[in-house]
């Protein structure tokens, strides 16, 4: 079934994308054209097909959950867009009794 | 003296018996990129200040007496989606624009503490998301063979570096093909190692299943060099294998010795005749085909119908769909780009992530939330999956009969800058040689046969010199087959000859 502009705007909308009306034309050729592509799949009989993982060990591959000290602390609040002393700053999003929302990037949020 | 133009094992040997110093030839190094890169492009930062500091550090290392490490001064360059502490780190984003992480890749850190020193972070295509390196936020990479031509990519900043000579050696990521296709392009090694050979801690994600890194060098007692650093095991990629240790330290025999394959099984896929290649590419398979049957290898052909008719759209909804999880984070909250003129907490998302990506990034998301989506999960995304077994279970049934396969990396040879097709799709479809490989997370090694001219390939191209494009080929084998791939090249490399410093108007 071929995707029209208003389902591909819900699914940017969903990615949180906005498109300008000339992406909204090219995302509609590309995912018509994707999705022709993946209809191949529809040849195969895979009822009986396990989904693909590399099992090659039986061994767990996850290291313990242990806490560690991060060497380079002061270095996780370096970022020069939002370098605020010892503090992250993020835009502030509140919102009010009646669900508005205000973004400011003015004020620290303290960590 | 024209360090730029050594291998690895050369400087490191050179520097560790103070024939010359690190700093020394990390300048030269430098004073070479600087006069290619306003042609090339190929680096999106330069790591001049920190570089040197470095290199002097291995100098008064080595002044001090102390045991220096395999790859004491030499100069390397990394692509620019692998994290370098307190170096900006973009992955071609606009995104990531001014992003310093806090830490280093994996990859970073075993490189440096063998004493490689970092020249520079290299050009790539948005998140890895391309095949030209023009889908970057920083503009395209030319090819260092000809300039009006794209390097390859997602690596291609990596790849023409490394032909270029700013260093001997450079690390790249492959998720589909974008180690081998532009060392194919830029005529060097490049190899895409197993799946879990080595750590993808530190390497920004974008297919996770099939990323990996792996080196480009000129020279392949350099790529066995460098391997036997990267393939380490490591705690923190819960994906790399423990027993995935490789000794890649043997010797690589006799290189002027006559080509020795004697008891190689190395096959032709059956599937793929069919498909059309450029003359020289085709040249160069019966070229190479005929060296390796000269050399006593026995040639059979298996057979992957799969592979040939489904592997492209598997790999493309897996990895959309991957990539949707994966870039999900950016977000503009915690790092990255961030607005001051959004009116909800929704519109920022929108307007960081509307503004921060390009629209190959913005329309793999797409699709990938589309495959995603509870509605069409089980018939696309799951069924790509199930897919991925028969795939990689057709390439486990031939390798129980083969050593390796031969194989083109492209069926074409470069094209121009900004010459890409309108149609998405017809540029996925050229990823069929590259991209099943990572499907299955089998080993490729991509090398130069020779160099085309309008005529067909010049063969013997080291006593020919030509400004010809480079024609690659690619050897692809069972998992954790990577060091038989580079004995196998070996062998070649005694008719076909070494990858020689691209000179396309540098």
């Amino acid at each position: 079934m071929k995707l029209g502009e208003d389902d591909v705007r819900a699914i940017a909308d969903e990615a949180r994308l906005s498109l300008t009306d000339a992406e909204l034309v090219g995302a509609v050729r590309y995912i018509n054209n994707f999705l022709e592509m993946v209809d191949r799949f529809k040849e195969l009989d895979l009822k009986d097909v396990e989904p693909f993982c590399f099992a090659e060990t039986n061994v767990c591959p996850l290291r313990k959950d242990v806490p560690a000290v991060f060497p380079d602390a002061k270095d996780i609040l370096a970022e020069r867009t939002r370098d605020m002393g010892s503090f992250f700053k993020v835009p502030r999003i509140v919102e009010d009794a009646v669900g508005n929302r205000d973004v400011s990037c003015e004020p620290a949020m303290g960590a | 003296m024209e360090f730029h133009a050594l291998g690895v094992h050369e400087i490191a040997a050179g520097v560790r018996a103070k024939k010359f110093t690190a700093l020394d030839v990390f300048n030269e190094c430098l004073d070479r990129t600087i006069a290619c890169e306003s042609k090339l492009s190929a680096l999106i930062t330069v790591t001049a200040d920190s570089g040197r500091a470095q290199a002097r550090e291995v100098d008064a290392g080595i002044a001090r007496g102390e045991e220096m490490g395999l790859l004491a001064g030499v100069p390397v360059i990394l692509k620019d989606n692998m994290c370098t502490h307190g170096i900006r780190t973009t992955a071609g984003s606009r995104i990531l624009g001014y992003w310093s992480p806090p830490y280093d890749a994996t990859v970073w850190r075993l490189l440096s503490s063998e004493g490689a020193v970092l020249l520079g972070k290299a050009n790539m295509d948005e998140f890895a998301m391309g095949n030209t390196t023009g889908t970057s936020a920083f503009g395209p990479t030319a090819n260092p063979w000809d300039l009006s031509r794209v390097p390859g990519g997602s690596s291609g900043g990596s790849a023409a570096s490394v032909a270029a000579a700013y260093t001997p050696l450079a690390l790249g990521s492959d998720t589909g093909g974008s180690i081998r296709q532009p060392a194919s392009y830029c005529g060097i090694y490049g190899l895409k190692p197993t799946y879990g050979l080595v750590s993808r801690y530190g390497l920004i994600a974008y297919g996770s299943s099939l990323d990996q890194i792996g080196p480009f060098t000129r020279d392949l007692e350099d790529m066995a060099l460098a391997m036997q650093i990267l393939a380490h095991h490591d705690l923190k990629d819960s994906t790399s294998v423990a027993k995935g240790n490789i000794d890649f330290s043997l010797p690589m025999g006799d290189k002027n010795g006559n080509v020795n394959l004697k008891g190689k099984r190395i096959a032709l896929v059956k599937d793929f005749q069919d498909f059309t290649l450029d003359p020289p590419i085709a040249d160069a398979m019966r070229r190479v085909l005929r060296v390796m049957e000269e050399g006593g290898a026995e040639i059979s052909e298996v057979s992957l119908p799969t592979v040939a008719r489904y592997a492209v759209a598997c790999y493309y909804a897996i990895a959309a769909s991957e990539a949707h999880t994966n870039l999900a984070r950016y977000d503009g909250v915690r790092y990255g780009l961030m607005v001051n003129t959004a009116t909800s907490l929704k519109d920022m998302f929108e307007q960081v992530r509307s503004q921060g990506f390009g629209s190959e990034v913005k329309s793999r998301i797409i699709a990938g939330t589309c495959l995603t989506e509870p509605v069409r999960s089980e018939e696309y995304y799951v069924a790509a999956t199930r897919v991925r077994t028969l795939i990689a279970a057709e390439f486990g049934k031939a390798f129980e009969k083969v050593d390796a396969i031969l194989q083109p990396v492209t069926p074409s040879l470069p094209e121009k800058i900004g010459e890409s097709d309108e149609d998405a799709m017809k540029g996925y479809e050229s990823d069929l040689y590259t991209l099943p490989v990572n499907m299955a997370g089998l080993p490729g090694l991509s090398f130069c046969t020779g160099y085309a001219r309008d005529s067909g390939p010049v063969p013997g191209f080291p006593s020919e010199p030509t400004s010809g494009l480079p024609v690659g080929l690619q050897l692809v084998g069972p998992r954790w087959s990577d060091k038989n791939l580079l004995d196998i090249a070996f062998e070649l490399q005694k008719v076909l000859g070494a990858p020689q410093i691209a000179r396309g108007g540098i």
